[in-house]
């Protein structure tokens, strides 16, 4: 190459290279096959706007994967069999049983398209990166949260989610490790709520006719928090019970400013959604993801609500590199 | 009155014209869909996701088949779901626990036959209409599975229990088989054989064979026994699709066998109908669910396109009777 | 005309027979918890107990209708989700008249097109319904799409929360609606009719009676009880999701059956459904105060289901099976 050319060569390269490799456009857009656990759910909601957010930054495709019946096995399993022929770029995926979905995820792996998951871990599969925490942790910090706030000593009643759900299994147990952590507080009862407001809402009143003192309440959604904290005003009960939930939905948001509920814990769906979406076309781009992102598990209170938004679409997004770098 | 007798089913060459003559909406239907999505999408037709789709409506088609049988005699059975599930994770346990599989086949399929003796005793002996029975046992079916797990799925299956899935014989893959096999059987039962001639009567006119002093309740009950037996079969294709059990995986699953039975033509009056309109029926959804997929049709629009599927095929069969 | 009333007496009679045996059933379980549990007879306990059962008659009282003639509703809990996202929706955006009649009209046309299906199509109820039930589920996930709306002005909440007399307004409303329900079921030609269809829906039409126009206006009056239902859930809950409703089904049916309605027809009757959800409302209400596991509840429900049918055949002393 003469010395003119070999300078082009130089500049061109250099000034690719300067160029920020995430945003290269490819001639075909990027198919990201996005899974979701339902479409009722607004915590899916959530995941779903922060992933549209990051395929728009990153200008792939996004297609929303969720069972026509919500959270059902037998559903999620023929949706990842359908689109495995359907060919996507790659695979966010949250699994609605993390035991059952294994030999599906398997099926992904074996016909070498990349899976990134977030939100509920898997084992014996291979993950390009898995983001997010994990039930059981998020209940066992929220249940913490709340315990701490008590001062360690006082009765709590349990609303559990659907028997047999593997969240509800997992957020029960990290509620028992926070229980024995707390020797103090003490379980009165747990009765499931069925994750829906009404039959807990009407749970929760035939318990207060049992149990005439309850300290605080271990919610295991906030669709339900949000009903027990309300059944608890009309009762004139509210300033002697706090109740605690899980997901951070707008309803709950609002219910914790107005003062009627005390607390919840994020799952930041939107956060990881967005990080994940991220992960995957990184991936894609060769460029390095790590195995492993773990997002800080958030109790949103009275005392932080201001710096929260309300409605998925209003959050801004996590930065990349800050996340990474803040995952030592 | 009339004493209905069954007509037996013969397969030749007019009898088969006459039977696609009077075929379920579903059938037209799956062919319509089979040709459409063929066009419309490069993936249907492919032998991967044919195969795919045979897997898919396995279980479903066994349990439809049960459900044919209990329809037949103008019953219905709700607790299939949760029949399935408590099946499927006592097999697992028992496996988990050291006991041989052919243990854990026999016991699971004795759950299946106990819980037909249950709700056939309740209907056929006592009296009580099958709707509200098995929606009973559905609870306590249910009940006993997550129990029996505590609410956990009983997953680190020993590696030949995905056979039941993944396995070939005859280059024919298990599932795929077992729907075979079974069919024929069922086949047998129904058009050969005592049971199917006193099924086809309960559902006609039960009365009239009471009184003509036949041993009705034993062939009644046995027809639910038979459902839960299939569905104990099912159970094993279920867990070793997913490598787990689950207690409640079986959710949903006895509307969906329902409503595969009704669209292959068997109408719950008057036990009229057959197995072959089950298989197409499971098939039809199947193949509608699939072709949802591969085109990408959004899941909010795939509830209620499958709504209009459903209510097309039963309108075809219905402006064709009258 | 004289042999339908005569027919239509001996149903009555039936069902006030239905109806003495399940206020046994109900004494029996009302003395069994206030054994076992203390604060069982609590006047906030007993009225719990009977606002939940309110809420659940609501929620069936068309279906018993539609029962009654034979048939089945399997859209009552889809209808009652689509009515609440319409309304949901217009009432967070300010327009609660528009949001209750939107929600009121959304549950008569699903019902009508039940009633199409059933009596004009001629369709099996239990397909013909099921395939509205994912129709009407999917256009509430279409509406919604994954959004949850919430609260909701306090004026409407009053007929969720509110309490008049010293009574519960639910309560009230349910009372009315057993009423009204009751009166049009024995003391109007179309009740009769209902009846007549139910038992012998051939000689209902050789005597004369538009079978068709009567299906048809039983399952539209069963899509509109079941919006109905779904704005008292509204007011009662404070928020809506695309998922509400969902569960709804199988407690329905149940709580109609328990109260003495055969899913053949032609017998139950509106108080029987009444009953029929105060025993469910007790059942859930005694597991609480019990605290019965959670993993035993479904199997507990199922025996109660279960009991409450066999102590009705034997105590009735004939099959319900129409032999």
């Amino acid at each position: 190459m003469d010395r003119r050319n070999f300078i082009k060569y130089n500049i061109i390269v250099t000034l690719g290279g300067l160029a920020n490799p995430i945003f290269a456009q490819g001639n075909k857009p990027i198919t990201i096959a996005f899974f979701v656990k339902n479409v009722t759910n607004p915590f899916w909601k959530g995941c779903r706007i922060g992933a549209e957010k990051a395929a728009k930054e990153l200008g792939v495709s996004l297609e929303v994967v969720a069972p026509t019946k919500p959270d059902n096995i037998e559903e999620q399993t023929r949706l990842v069999e359908d689109w495995i022929v359907k060919k996507p770029d790659a695979f966010v995926f949250v699994p609605v049983d993390f035991k059952a979905l294994v030999p599906s995820i398997q099926k992904v792996n074996k016909a070498g398209i990349p899976v990134v998951g977030y939100n509920n871990r898997m084992t014996d599969v291979d993950f390009v990166s898995y983001i997010g925490s994990d039930d059981e942790l998020i209940e066992y910090e929220a249940s913490t949260f709340l315990f701490k706030s008590m001062g360690g000593k006082g009765k709590i009643v349990h609303i559990d989610g659907v028997p047999a759900a593997s969240t509800a299994q997992a957020r029960k147990k990290g509620l028992e490790r926070a229980l024995k952590d707390f020797p103090g507080i003490e379980l009165l009862v747990s009765q499931p709520g069925q994750y829906r407001r009404l039959p807990a809402v009407q749970v929760f009143e035939n318990l207060m006719q049992r149990y005439p003192e309850i300290d605080g309440v271990v919610s295991a959604n906030d669709d339900m928090a949000v009903g027990i904290a309300e059944a608890l005003i009309s009762a004139g009960r509210a300033n002697k019970t706090k109740v605690i939930g899980v997901d951070g939905i707008p309803d709950a948001l609002a219910a914790i400013s107005a003062g009627k509920m005390f607390a919840t814990a994020d799952f930041s769906g939107h956060d990881q959604a967005y990080l994940a979406v991220h992960a995957a076309v990184r991936n894609l781009r060769k460029l390095p993801v790590p195995k492993e992102i773990k997002l800080p598990i958030v109790i949103i209170s009275k005392q932080n609500i201001s710096s929260f938004p309300s409605t998925p679409e209003e959050r801004s997004v996590p930065s990349w590199d800050k996340t990474i770098a803040s995952q030592k | 009155m009339i004493i209905k007798t069954h007509k037996s089913e013969n397969i030749n060459s007019s009898e088969l014209v006459a039977y696609l003559k009077k075929a379920p909406g579903a059938l037209y239907l799956l062919a319509f869909m089979a040709i459409a999505l063929t066009i419309w999408t490069p993936n249907f037709f492919s032998l991967n996701n044919l195969t795919n789709v045979a897997l898919q409506v396995s279980v479903l088609s066994i349990v439809a088949l049960g459900m044919t049988i209990v329809i037949l005699t103008e019953g219905i059975e709700l607790s299939l779901g949760p029949v399935l599930g408590l099946c499927g994770v006592s097999a697992g346990l028992l496996v988990l626990a050291g006991y041989p599989l052919l243990i854990a086949i026999l016991v699971s399929m004795c759950i299946g036959a106990l819980f037909g003796v249950l709700n056939g005793a309740l209907i056929a002996i006592v009296g009580l209409p099958p709707f509200i029975v098995t929606l009973g046992s559905f609870g306590i079916a249910q009940s006993f599975a997550i129990v029996l797990t505590g609410g956990d799925s009983v997953v680190g299956l020993p590696e030949y229990f995905r056979w039941f899935n993944d396995g070939l014989f005859l280059s024919l893959p298990i599932p795929i088989l077992t729907i075979i096999t079974i069919f024929f059987i069922t086949w047998i039962l129904l058009y050969r054989t005592k049971f199917g001639r006193y099924i086809f009567a309960i559902g006609g006119n039960r009365l009239a064979l009471k009184l003509a002093g036949a041993n009705v309740n034993f062939y009644h009950i046995g027809a639910y026994i038979f459902a839960g037996l299939l569905t104990a079969i099912a159970a094993f294709i279920m867990t070793a699709r997913n490598n787990s059990a689950h207690p409640t995986i079986g959710v949903g699953l006895e509307f969906d066998a329902i409503a595969a039975v009704i669209l292959g033509g068997t109408s719950f009056e008057k036990g009229v109908g057959g197995i072959a309109g089950t298989i197409v029926g499971a098939l039809a959804i199947g193949v509608l669910r699939n072709g949802l997929n591969l085109i990408g049709v959004g899941t909010e629009w795939q509830v209620a396109i499958i709504g209009v599927v459903i209510l097309t095929a039963v309108g075809i069969d219905s402006l064709r009777k009258n | 005309m004289h042999s339908i009333n005569k027919t239509h007496l001996l149903k009555y009679s039936k069902e006030n027979f239905f109806i003495l045996s399940r206020i046994l059933s109900i004494l029996i379980l009302i003395i069994f918890l206030s054994i076992v549990s203390p604060q069982f007879l609590g006047w906030n306990n007993i009225l719990n107990i009977f606002r939940q059962a309110s809420i659940q008659f609501l929620i069936s009282a068309g279906l018993t209708l539609v029962i009654i003639t034979a048939g089945i509703d399997l859209a009552v809990g889809a209808i009652l989700g689509l009515a609440a996202c319409l309304s949901a929706s217009l009432i967070v955006s300010g327009h609660l008249g528009l949001g209750i009649v939107a929600g009121l009209i959304s549950g008569l046309f699903a019902g009508a097109l039940n009633g199409l299906l059933v009596a004009f199509g001629r369709i099996t109820p239990f397909i013909a319904t099921y395939g509205v039930l994912w129709i009407a589920g999917g256009i509430g996930y279409v509406f919604m799409k994954g959004e949850v709306l919430h609260s909701f002005p306090p004026g409407f909440r009053f007929i969720g929360t509110g309490i008049l007399f010293g009574i519960p307004v639910t309560i009230l409303i349910a009372g009315i609606i057993l009423v009204i329900l009751h009166l049009l079921l024995h003391k109007t030609v179309f009740g009769r009719y209902i009846y007549a269809i139910g038992g012998n829906p051939i000689a209902a039409r050789l005597s004369g009676i538009s079978v068709k126009s009567k299906l048809f206006y039983v399952y539209t009056l069963s899509g509109l009880l079941s919006s109905f239902a779904a704005l008292v859930i509204m007011a009662r809950v404070n928020s809506v999701d695309s998922s509400i409703g969902e569960e709804l089904l199988l407690p329905a049916i149940a709580a109609v059956c328990l109260g003495g309605a055969s899913l053949f027809g032609g017998v139950g009757g509106i108080a029987g459904t009444a009953i029929g959800a105060l025993i469910l409302a007790l059942v859930i209400n005694g597991m609480n105060l019990l605290g019965v596991p959670s993993f035993w509840q479904s199997g507990v429900m199922g025996a109660i289901i279960l009991g409450a049918v066999l102590a009705d055949q034997y105590g009735s002393g004939r099959s319900l099976i129409k032999s």
